[in-house]
Formats: C-alpha cells, structure tokens, sequence
C-alpha cells in the first residue's frame, strides 16, 4: 500500500479554470503534446534512414507528463528534464528545428554538436542540459533551488528522474538536502515501469517511489501520468507550494513506456498485453476526448492543428538539414570558459 | 602586509571574497558552526549568516552538484571537502557535470572546491591524499595547488573568479607551519604562471604544494656542496606554465620533477614527457622524477616517512643529477 | 543524401554499439513506386529487428543489396528515383588517395650528430668539405655526411670511458663547431657534461665557430677565394687519429687540436689527389664586352632585381653554356664507367669568414638559367650560406665547380678538384694589362685591356689536354663576344 497521497483524476473543465487554464491554454497544451510526439515520430523515421547519428529516444506516453509538469512553470522557473520529457522543451518553447538539429548533430543545435540525443536545454529557457548518468541532474537542480533561497527568489525548481535511477545516491543526496533545507524544489519522477529492461519489483521495494518523499520531510504523490491535466494540477500545487516557502514536492507520474528504451531496443521483455492495455491511455487520444467533451473541440480545428504542426515540423527538418555539420577544427573550443562567457541568463 | 598563516591566508581571502561579492558562498561540512574541521571558515557564519556559510549533510555529491546549479543560476560557490579525499565521492559529478556542462552547453559553471590536500601527519590513507592529477586529466577542470600563503590568498580569489570549475588544493601539512608577509589588500594571482621560489644554474626542480618547501630544503644543503639548484613552483597544475618549465630547463639542462603525490601516472609524468619531447636538446641528463611510491598513503610514521619523499631522498636526487 | 537526382537508401545505425545490418526482406521491387517515409524492407541486427522508411518518393531505380546479405551501417542499399527524373548516373564515390608519404628530408644531421667529429662538422651548416688547393685559397669545409647520419655515435673516443654525448652537449658542439673527443669531461665514466662544454668553448684553445661564410658574389670584384668542394655522399668518419694523447708542446711551441672541418678537409684533400690525374691548363680572357655590358646592366639589375651581376655570373654562365658541348667535362667516372648528364649543377665555392673554411653550395639544374636567374642565384646561395640557413641538399650533388680565387689578386692557380666531379674551374683577378690588339687597319696596337686569367683543372684520367683545352677556348670565345642580346 502506497504511503504517498494518490491524486484525483481530473473532472470537469470547471475544476481547471481555477488552475488559469483558459480554452486557448488549453489547445496549447493540446498542441504541444502533438508536437512533442510529432517530433519525435519524425526523428524515429530521419534515424531509421540514417539521418541521425547514434541513438534515438523517444517518451513516446510520457507527453502528457512532461507537458503536465512544464505548464504549471512560471516564466523564471527553472528546469532539467530529461530524455522522455521532449514535451517540456516544446512547452518552455525550444524551435523544433534546433532541436532535430541537435539530433542531427549540427551546428544550430542547442549543442552544437558537442552532445546529441536530448542532452541540450535552452538556459534563456530556463532549462539545463541533461548527462547520461541519471539522476545527475537532481543535485544541480537542487542547487538552483539552493540560488533561489539564498537569493529570496520567488523562483523553483523542478528536477527530472527515472523510476529506475531513483536506486542511486545521486537522489537520496538531492531529495535530503532539499527536503532538509525546505528549498524550493518539486521532484518529478517519470515512472514509466521500465528502466530498459528493468520492472520496477527489481528497482525498488516499496509499492511506489513516492513513498520515499516522507522520510526526507516532504509530500510524495502519485498521480496518472497519461492524464495531463491531472499532472497539472499536482505540478501547479506544487509549484505554488515550494515558491511559497513550503518547500519540495515529490510527483510521481504513473505511465508506461510505450517504445523501447531506445529506438534499437523493440522491448520484447514488456509483456505485450502491458502495452495494450496503457494504450487505451494514450494521453493524446484522452486528452482530445477530454477537449471534445469539455472544451467544443471541432473536428475544423482539429484537422487545422494537425496540418500546422505538419508543416512546422516539415519546415522543421528541412531547416535543420540545412544546418551545418561543426567544423572539426572546433574539437576543442568551449572546454573552458572565458570570463565572458559569464551571461548566461540567470546570472543576475 | 600583516604576518600570516597558510590557513590564514586562505581564510583571510575567502572573506574578503564574500565581502566583496554577496555572490560568494560556502557549502560543506561542519564549515558553519563549527568554523570547518580546520577552522578555515571559523567566525564566518556569524558574519555572513546562515544562507551563505551552509552546513551540508553528509552529502559530497549533492554539495558538489548543488554547486554546480547554483553557479548556473548565477552564483559563485565555494564547497569545501572535509578532506580532499572524500572528493572521490564527488569524482562522478565533477567529471560528469561540473567539467562539460559549458562544452556541451556554453553555460560556465564558476565554482570552487576547496580540498585540504596532503599528508605528513599520520592521517593514513583516507586523510592524506593528493588527488590533482586525476583532475587534472579532465579536460574543463582546473587544478590549483599553492605553496605559500601569499599565492594561497592571491589563486583563491582568482579561483572565485573564474568562470570554469576550480579544484583548490590547500595543503593541510602547510597550514599552521608556513607564516610569511601577505598583503592585506585584495590581489589576484593568474593560473598557468609559475613561480621561480629560488633561482640556480645548474638543476631545476619543478613542483607544487608542500614540496616546493622539501625542495627549498634540499637545495641549501647542495648549495653548500657547490651546486646551485633551482625551484620552479608551478602554483597550477591545470593549467601548468609550460613555458616557465621549459625556459628553466633550458638554462640549467637537468631537471628534477618533483609531488608529492603517487609516481605513476601522477602529473609529474606529464611534464617529464613534455620536456622530454620539447626540450630534448636542452637535456645534459635524463630527466629525474621523484615522487611517492605507488601505495595507498600507510599511517604508521616510519612507512608515511619511507612514502612522502623527504628532504634527503631529494637532496640525494640532486646529487645524481649533478654528478652525471 | 541524393546524387544528382537519385536518393540514396543507407543501412541505418541502430543502437550506438550496432555496425552491420542483414537485410530480411525488400517490401519493393525495382521499378515500384514508393512514398518517403512508407515502409521500403524489414532489417535485422544485433539489437533489434526493424523496417526502414523510404527517405524519398519515387521509384525504386535500383536495388544494391539482396535479402540476406549483411553489409556495414551507412552502406547503400538501394536508389529511388524521384518522379520525373531521368535515370541519373550515378557517381561513383571520390576514391580517396592518400596522399603519398612525403620524403622525409633528409636529417640535417650535422645538428643531432652525436658523434664528436661530425657535429663539428655540422657547425658548417652543412657544407660537404673541400679538399684545398695548395695554394693561398681559404681553409676547406669538412666532410659532413650529411646524408649518414652518424651511427659513428658509438665508434669514437675508446680512450674515454663512457663515450656517450647528451642531446644538449651534441647542440652545443654543433654549434660551435667543437669536436666533443677532445673536451676532458668531468660527468659519469668521463662523459663530456654541459659545463665542460661551455667551460671549454670559453676558454678553450682556439675553438672554430661556425662564421657565417663571406658571400663571394656580393661584390663588383671576383671575391671568394674557393676551394673544390666534396658534394656529398662522403666517408662517413674522418681520420679518428685526434684523440690520441696530446703530446707536450716543445719550447716556443703552441699545441692545438685539429677540429673536425680542419681533419674533414685534410682528409679530402689527400683523398682527391689521390684518386684524380689532376692537370690544369690555363687561358687568358679579353673581358672587355663583358666589363662594358655589365656596366650598362649593373643599374638596371639591382633596380629592377636587386641582384649584382658579378663578374662569376658572367664566367659561370659561359661555363654552363659550354659544358653542354663537353659532358664529360661534366662528367665522373664511377667504378668502371662514365656518367654524363643532361643537367649542370654547378657548385660555386664560397668562403667562410676570418678564413675558416669554405662551403660549396650548388645551383641545380645551372643550364636552365640564364645571366639573371644564374645572378640571382649565386646571391641566394651565398647569402644562405652566410646565414648558416644552407640543407643538406643545398651542398650534394654538383657537377661541376667554379673557384674564384683571385679575389686576392692572384692570377694563377692550381685548385683541387671536388671528388667525384671531373674538372673545376678557377677564375682570377681581373686585371689591366697592355695588349696587342688590331687597328681599324688590321695593324697590330697596343690597348689595355681587363685580362682574367682562367683554369681548368681537370682528371686526366677522364679528360684529356686537348679536350681541356677547346673547352676553355670556348669559354673565352662567349666571354669575347658577349652580345648585349644574349643571355
């Protein structure tokens, strides 16, 4: 039995328009959530015909989390999401092109080349560039929140981790010395019930990794990662919470991992019924049902968005095609930096 | 000028950093209330309050790591380690992290690591390390080791300024028994600059840290022998002055190098491979390396005294060099 | 990627550790139409089993590897060719070459030779060693082989216990032109030590720096007192006979050790003897035209060129001109046969400063150039060697040789030849003289006229008096009449 408080789905409209969503917000999470799976269906596609070198991940039913999470941030919060939240990217508003340009290895890449996959963030938008070694990003961001505190802003931060790399010290470090200085910090755990080809029974031993937000001082709750208002929701109060002194929050998002680990992995471990029945979950799918029934969804509408983002992401790829490849002679520019590269935007 | 301790001087510049800037803060543990394990932050919490000398959990990742966020956001921590030993438990985030994040995302991470470094008192294998050369290798870190307390104060506030992770290695044998003049004022001291600490002509010692001062000794016993012996400190070791080593090899054709940390592998094997690929035509003798020999740091005094290199291993050291 | 119109389809890499690919199954045939991104054949891998998009839509042109055959990621494994494109010719991939090892130089030895004697031949920059003529000619350049690289690193010194030269004691012998043999030396086994070097160097009898050579051109006079020279390819060690103990000095007497130019160029100079017939013939030249036109050009040239044209460009130009009608002139004899060559490189002797030997570098392929360009290139070449700036092949592989040492006034000589060269011209100093001359009238007048006297000493072995001697006539007959429209 779960010690973590589980959320409630979410009901009616109504309920949302006291969390400031509007009919216009609310095709804008709809909208991002399609264009974080077109980018990403897209990018499967260019990496198959060998376009994109490396590996590729996708968060194929996770967009709903990411996107959840990523609109409850305010305009200075900050953020380190990770390899199946593309959707916060796309929310915080990073251009699709740069970001099949990083894929793609190229100079306008947010890492210009130097990292690939989804290891690049955009700090004007408030996010930090994620490592391999998960969940590395959980001390930085705790860090940030440190920043904030010594500085009396009214701003958060929000750190990234899997279910799978919640084993590793790395998290227990992070969670308790937030937990242990009341920081202003929200922990979301993407539980996808996978770490490649670990089930979460050979992860960890109690029903949910929530659970452990107690015994570093805070609230953990569990809340159904395929409903993206309902993360929104929980992502909103926690927000509001840590910016208002009330320290962190540990959401865990319920989802399952759709895809492989990457697109080389075809998860034959993931027994096949698990994917039918999280499929009927399909966040996408709910939430235009949920837009239908409670926000007139037209099928005009629909149809219009769905050609837009085609070309956005059509103009998308061919733009970062056009992006050049990094001149090698850079190999070794950017190992250390000069005093002034010392503007990055948070730096006040 | 005011007479002052290594640790002094360090002290000292730290807090006049944090004066000086409301950027400046320490993270570790045991540094607020307790003034740090060594009393290098001793009075500082009470000056600068509670949010800025931060008393850490037992946690070196979460200090070096929340270093590293907080740099990003704009901040410019210093994290102490209790010892530098227990940075190996930081070792995965600085290499990880700290060391490539402005590569891979041009966002510099102007932070510090104060490591009490070295051995000398029995402190055993977990307590006396000297662990530069393996940051050193890292591309993105910087590695800097003072010898006296006046290049203590002027490289720790060139540490807080600079814009890249900083690995400050403060040698804990040296911090009660080294006292010398130390300006008052605010000064910085470039990395990559050596120091010439004593000239000669006919060999030339390069080294850092607590060694230079083994040196210094060794060399007054071979002066009396007629031999005048020349100690190159490097105070950085990342970036280290090629051309200071260079130059000084030139002019005397035998080089000692000399750390106090392992020999294989430790950084000195980098600049004997440098001189001996730059400077081969200058050499009158092979190059010399003397350095601690490949063990953990033993404790008992007799084995801590046959692992750091004494004064007479390098007097003894000079003497071949010289007489090839 | 697409050549020309054509799209190309490329085994993907799937999985960062995954490097080949077996196609399983072609979901198209050749000539079927197929949309980009609709599913083109099914592949198998290490990691997974996958289908492959179609980069493009158009028509599967051609399909380059079958079902069941595993290639290499990034391999080309089929063409598509888009609507209403013709079928395009594929180009094949850039071989590319690499790029053939350059020749190394040859190692300018002399400057790492530890071996004693040569590093102080080295200090001549190189210069292959000249024997000397017995007349009042500068000291000679010693052998450098400067191809060799002295393995001779062992050979030297037996009487010294350890007979081995750090890198920076070789340098420095290098470039002082000291022979490390005759150095007492205080390090390990008696190795000669940095100090003893410089210790030596400074108060050492008589040491002979590498001085910068005297440019022989630079001048409106015949300068440069010349020697033959060796070109290259020479004995590797000189005599080690040195390091014998030094025997006291007897009283009024001064002991000096020979250095290794010095012993280089005894050496050579015996050896050429030796081995060449030598003989000389002689011929005096009218240098009038030439002493007239080179007024006119001496102006124009070093306006326009910066270049002097000396009285040796004129010579060697004639010279050049004429060793194309006498090749064995040009020649050598090797073992049992006779080479000749359809190219001159004419070495010009330049002599040291404060009398310290003598360089002979050469300008290749002389035949190509004319007054100018020969002009020019003396100059280059004695400014180099002034300026030690001389390779190693700036001093191998003459032909022939042109002396001058009449810069003194001499007006007569018997120079050594250059082994293995067949002959060496010496020139003279120019000199007024009255001479018989015919009048308008054709009756016989006295004029006085600028007279050089020339030489050719040549290996009677090979040339014979009277092939010597129409080769200077020749010579003279181009000096004579010098065209102002020639050269």
């Amino acid at each position: 039995m779960t010690i973590a408080r589980e959320a409630d789905p979410v009901a009616a409209e109504a309920e949302l328009r006291n969390s400031g969503l509007d009919r216009e917000d609310l095709l804008t999470v709809y909208r991002n959530m399609l264009l974080t799976r077109g980018i990403e269906e897209r990018g499967h596609i260019l990496y198959k015909q060998g376009k994109i070198p490396g590996s590729f991940y996708t968060g194929r039913g996770n967009e709903g989390a990411a996107v959840g999470i990523a609109t409850a941030m305010g305009p200075d919060d900050v953020g380190a999401p990770l390899h199946r939240d593309m959707g916060v990217h796309i929310t915080r508003g990073v251009e699709p092109w740069r970001i099949i340009a990083n894929y793609m290895g190229k100079e306008d890449g947010p890492a210009r080349g130097k990292d690939g996959n989804v290891h690049m963030a955009d700090a004007r938008l408030g996010l930090i560039a994620m490592v391999s070694h998960l969940p590395a990003m959980l001390p930085v961001a705790v860090g940030a929140a440190l920043a904030f505190r010594i500085r009396e802003e009214s701003r958060v931060a929000i750190g990234w981790f899997g279910e799978g790399s919640a084993a590793r010290g790395d998290a227990h470090e992070a969670m308790n010395l937030a937990g242990v200085r009341r920081l202003p910090m929200v922990f979301v755990c993407d539980n996808n019930q996978w770490a490649y080809s670990t089930p979460t029974h050979l992860g960890f031993a109690t029903p949910n990794i929530a659970d452990r937000a107690r015994s570093y001082g805070f609230e953990g709750v569990v809340v159904d990662g395929t409903d993206v208002l309902a993360v929104y929701r929980e992502a909103k109060r926690a927000i509001e919470k840590a910016r208002s002194g009330g320290g962190p929050t540990l959401i865990e998002c319920m989802t399952l991992r759709m895809e492989g680990h990457a697109v080389h992995d075809d998860a034959f471990y993931v027994p096949k019924d698990m994917f039918e029945e999280w499929a009927k979950h399909d966040p996408i799918e709910r939430f235009r049902t949920w837009l239908k029934d409670y926000a007139d969804l037209r099928e005009q509408e629909e149809e219009e968005i769905a050609a837009d983002l085609k070309k956005l992401l059509n103009e998308a790829i061919r733009r970062a095609e056009e992006s050049p490849l990094p001149d090698p002679a850079t190999v070794t520019e950017g190992v250390y930096a000069a005093p002034e590269d010392l503007d990055t935007p948070h730096h006040k | 000028m005011a007479e002052r301790t290594y640790l002094q001087a360090i002290s000292d510049g730290l807090r006049q950093e944090m004066r000086r800037d409301k950027r400046v803060f320490v993270i570790g543990e045991d540094v607020g209330v307790y003034g740090g394990a060594f009393k290098v932050t001793l009075g500082f919490q009470e000056e600068f309050g509670a949010w800025r000398v931060i008393d850490a959990p037992l946690s070196e990742t979460a200090i070096v790591g929340g270093c590293t966020g907080a740099a990003l956001m704009g901040m410019r921590p210093v994290a102490e380690m209790q010892f530098a030993d227990f940075v190996s438990c930081a070792w995965d985030h600085l290499v990880t992290v700290a060391a490539k994040q402005f590569y891979r995302a041009g966002t510099p991470v102007p932070m510090v690591v104060r490591l009490p470094s070295g051995g000398g008192f029995s402190g055993g294998p977990f307590h006396s390390q000297n662990p530069e050369s393996s940051f050193a290798h890292i591309p993105g870190l910087k590695c800097v080791c003072p010898a006296t307390p006046e290049d203590a104060k002027g490289l720790l506030a060139t540490a807080i300024e600079d814009p890249n992770p900083v690995l400050y290695f403060e040698h804990k044998h040296l911090y009660r028994r080294l006292k010398a003049e130390v300006p008052e004022e605010r000064y910085t001291i470039p990395f990559g600059e050596a120091r010439t600490h004593r000239v000669g002509e006919d060999i030339s010692v390069i080294t850092w840290g607590a060694m230079v001062h083994t040196a210094d000794e060794a060399a007054e016993e071979l002066a009396k022998e007629d031999v005048s012996v020349e100690v190159v400190d490097l105070r950085t070791v990342m970036p280290w002055d090629r051309k200071a080593v260079l130059a000084s090899v030139e002019k005397t054709s035998k080089v000692l190098v000399l750390h106090e940390d392992t020999r294989t592998g430790g950084f000195g094997a980098e600049i004997a491979a440098t001189i001996a690929e730059e400077a081969f035509e200058s050499l009158d003798a092979p190059v010399k390396r003397i350095a601690a020999p490949d063990s953990p740091v033993p404790f008992s005094p007799p084995l801590e005294k046959a692992f750091i290199p004494q004064v007479e291993t390098v007097a003894s050291g000079l003497r071949e060099l010289a007489a090839y | 990627m697409a050549t020309g119109t054509i799209i190309d389809v490329v085994m993907p890499q799937m999985g960062v550790s995954v490097s080949e690919g077996t196609i399983v199954k072609w979901l198209k045939s050749e000539g079927e139409t197929i949309e980009a991104d609709e599913a083109l054949l099914e592949i198998s891998t290490d990691k997974v089993d996958t289908e492959v998009p179609s980069p493009g839509t158009g028509v599967v042109a051609k399909i380059l590897v079958h079902e069941g055959e595993t290639v290499d990621v990034g391999t080309k494994l089929a063409e598509i060719a888009p609507e209403g494109a013709g079928p395009a010719v594929a180009e094949p991939e850039p071989a590319v070459e690499p790029e053939p090892a350059a020749e190394p130089e040859p190692a300018v030895e002399p400057e790492l030779a530890p071996e004693p004697a040569t590093a102080a031949a080295a200090a001549e920059a190189d210069a292959p060693s000249s024997a000397e003529s017995p007349g009042p000619a500068a000291p000679a350049a010693p052998a450098v082989p400067a191809e060799t690289p002295a393995p001779a690193a062992a050979g030297d010194s037996s009487e010294n216990g350890k007979s081995f030269v750090s890198p920076v004691v070789a340098r420095i012998a290098a470039e002082h032109g000291v022979d490390v043999g005759t150095i007492q030396g205080t390090g390990q086994g008696g190795r000669v030590t940095k100090k003893d070097i410089l210790a030596f160097i400074e108060s050492g009898p008589a040491p002979a720096p590498a001085a910068p050579p005297e440019a022989a051109p630079t001048e409106a006079e015949p300068v440069a007192p010349a020697a033959p020279t060796e070109p290259s390819a020479q004995p590797t060690a000189p005599p080690v006979i040195a390091n014998a103990q030094p025997q006291a000095a007897g009283t009024g007497e001064t002991l000096e050790p020979m250095n290794a130019m010095r012993r280089g160029i005894a050496e050579h100079m015996r050896r050429s003897l030796d081995t060449a017939a030598h003989v000389t013939s002689a011929i005096e030249v009218d240098m009038s035209k030439v002493v007239a036109i080179r007024e006119k050009l001496k102006a124009s040239y070093q306006k326009d060129y910066g270049v002097n044209p000396t009285y040796l460009a004129f010579v060697g130009r004639a010279a050049v001109d004429t060793l194309h009608d006498y090749p064995w002139i040009n020649g050598e004899l090797r073992d049992d046969q006779i080479v000749t060559r359809n190219y001159v490189n004419l070495g010009i002797a330049v002599e040291l400063a404060d009398g310290k030997g003598l360089i002979v570098p050469v300008i290749k392929n002389a035949e190509g150039l004319n007054l100018l360009g020969l002009a020019r290139s003396i100059t280059d070449i004695a400014a180099r060697a002034r300026d030690k700036k001389l390779l190693p092949d700036d001093v191998q592989g003459g032909t022939f040789t042109i002396t001058n040492p009449g810069g003194y006034g001499t007006f007569h000589g018997t120079p050594v030849i250059s082994q293995p060269q067949a002959g060496i011209l010496g020139t003279y100093a120019l000199v007024k003289r009255p001479w018989v001359v015919q009048d308008a009238l054709g009756n016989d007048v006295l004029a006085i006229r600028p007279i050089m006297n020339i030489t050719l000493t040549y290996d009677h072995r090979l040339v014979d008096g009277a092939l010597a001697g129409r080769f200077l006539h020749d010579v003279r007959e181009k000096l004579q009449s010098w065209g102002e429209d020639r050269y």
